[in-house]
């Protein structure tokens, strides 16, 4: 019995040996692609999210040993968030908060809720998820209030708003483990994508434990003459203008003559 | 068959958007009107955003005006020497409405202040014209020139300085009320992306009481370089000229105007002003509605401009 009970310690001790020796858990990813070209027939796209978790102890993809949180967002840019009231019968914006810096674009797949893997602190750190998102509120805001439910209520609008505009995405169930340490995501494009890099990152979390994370820049930009179109207005607007307007003229000048030549 | 559209930054079905450039250039030739007061209220409400709205509905105004300008011009029915005045103001007038909206885009107030304008104009103009048709249509035919012009009477505007000529119109007058005018209408048609031709029509007629004859051809006259001004200031200062947009709308359009001028000449001149009248009401209390009616969400987003 000694005996027995000796060897089931030795034997525990070399397995926690065994688990202090084996190499720490790590993640790797990638997109499937890294280029996404906007085009004049582009209505939105996919991009698959992969990844493999190093050294993974997990037995079975349904396990549920680690948790992944796969990340995709777009620059941060500024934005005006307004509020409307009725001013003598007229609804008219009244109130607004300007932050100076939101991301354009943020679509988030997890293997469950995220509140679910990882604690506000964590979250909130790491910036994942709409509400622990670094969200600055700019200096010059045309709200007489200053209080932070003010700004929650703002904050919250924008998040609605956005994720009515399908630019902000969430997806609780989106990462899938397919074995025990490969994942995939899929992560939806809409039409509306504002245009600029993308940056996916992915999060290995085990037991409310960030234990790797691993980031990946993947190209969003208009090609072909989508982008000679909108480099022309943009950096030659005067150029452009004209253009325009020579169009509109002589299609009009056309047509008068094409159909007085039928009629 | 859809299309991105590289300034609005949205993908839109073809078909849609050349049926809305037909149907528009099927009343603008139906009416003789510009058609951007329909224009551009349509294409918000799919969704295009309204800056870009108001600036590409500039470049169609363009488009649907240049051919009868030249036609009207061929048959000398222009005053060019009054076109030009006006335009001195009308180009300024341009100039003065663009930098509003870019001023108004900044403070969140454009769509509500293009909403209001076009309720106010719209709603007086509809009301005038669709009750001057109603009117014209039961007493048929009661006189042939109902308003016996007599020229070079302006009353008031006798005291006014810088008296000019205009031969062609038969007027000898100041030069500030048709720069005025001209001043007024280039300033509306860059906030409200409209050639301006329902009121300044009425404007040349009973302010500067030209001949009819002169009027439709001298107004289109300067409507085509307004609106080239206009979707040239709004590109430059606003970037919001989609001109994929704007080509899809100008081909239905241009097709459309056909369709409407043929069934047009079918039709009695005040059955039409009433129609117009009619359609012009219809567009005034749809955005009156909008103003009115609660919106779903009190909140809404904007871009911060001149940041991308």
């Amino acid at each position: 019995m000694r005996q027995l009970l000796a060897a089931l310690v030795v034997m525990l001790g070399l397995a926690d040996s065994a688990m202090a020796d084996a190499p720490k858990e790590g993640v790797e990813a990638d997109a499937s692609t890294r280029q996404v070209a906007i085009t004049s027939s582009f209505t939105g796209t996919e991009i698959l999210v992969f990844g493999a978790v190093t050294n993974s102890v997990q037995p079975s993809p349904e396990a549920g040993t680690y948790d992944v949180i796969v990340l995709v967002e777009g620059i941060p840019a500024p934005v005006v968030v307004r509020h409307k009231s009725r001013v003598g019968g007229i609804w008219i914006n009244t109130q607004s908060m300007r932050f100076a810096s939101v991301p354009s674009y943020y679509a988030i797949a997890s293997t469950r809720p995220i509140d679910e893997i990882a604690d506000k602190a964590v979250l909130d750190a790491q910036g994942i998820g709409f509400d622990h998102v670094r969200m600055v509120r700019a200096a010059q805001s045309r709200t007489d209030a200053t209080d932070p439910a003010e700004l929650q209520t703002f904050k919250e609008a924008l998040i609605r708003l956005k994720e009515r505009e399908r630019v902000y995405v969430k997806s609780d169930f989106g990462v899938a483990f397919i074995g025990s340490s490969l994942f995939r995501a899929t992560i939806a494009l809409p039409p509306n994508v504002p245009v600029g890099p993308l940056t996916a990152h992915v999060y290995l979390f085990k037991g409310g434990q960030m234990l790797g994370e691993y980031s990946n820049r993947v190209m969003l930009q208009r090609e072909g003459v989508e982008r000679y179109i909108h480099r022309t207005a943009m950096t030659q607007p005067l150029l452009y203008g004209i253009v325009t307007v020579l169009l509109a003229a002589s299609s009009g000048l056309a047509a008068a003559f094409a159909f007085r030549k039928n009629g | 068959m859809t299309l991105y559209l590289p300034i609005a930054e949205m993908s839109v079905s073809v078909i849609v958007f050349l049926a809305l450039g037909m149907s528009v250039g099927f009343l603008s030739g139906l009416f003789g009107v510009g058609g951007g007061f329909l224009l551009m209220p349509l294409l918000t409400f799919l969704g295009v955003p309204s800056a870009v709205a108001v600036a590409t509905s500039a470049s169609h105004v363009v488009a649907s005006s240049v051919s009868g300008a030249i036609t009207h011009y061929r048959r000398g029915n222009v005053d060019i020497r009054m076109g030009l005045v006006m335009l001195t103001g009308g180009l300024t007038g341009t100039y003065l409405g663009v930098s509003a909206v870019k001023i108004l885009r900044r403070l969140g107030y454009f769509d509500f202040t293009v909403a209001l304008m076009y309720v106010v104009f719209l709603g007086v103009v509809g009301t005038i014209i669709f009750v001057e048709g109603i009117n014209a249509s039961r007493q048929v035919r009661s006189a042939g020139a109902a308003g016996a012009r007599k020229s070079g009477q302006h009353g008031w505007m006798e005291g006014l300085p810088f008296k000019m000529r205009f031969p062609r119109s038969k007027l000898y007058m100041s030069a500030v009320p048709p720069v005025i005018i001209g001043m007024f209408i280039g300033c509306l048609s860059a906030i409200m992306g409209i050639g301006g031709g329902f009121v300044i029509i009425p404007a040349m007629i009973y302010l500067l009481r030209m001949p009819t004859g002169l009027v439709i051809g001298t107004s289109l006259f300067q409507i085509v370089f307004v609106a080239a001004l206009a979707t040239v200031l709004h590109a430059v200062e606003n970037k919001t000229v989609d001109v994929v947009l704007a080509f899809i709308l100008i081909v239905g359009g241009v097709i459309g105007a056909q369709f409407g001028t043929m069934v047009g000449e079918k039709l009695r001149g005040e059955h039409l002003r009433a129609l117009l009248g009619a359609v012009i009401l219809l567009v005034a209390a749809r955005m009156a509605y909008e103003l009115v009616v609660p919106p779903a969400d009190l909140f809404s987003l904007a871009a911060v401009a001149g940041a991308s």
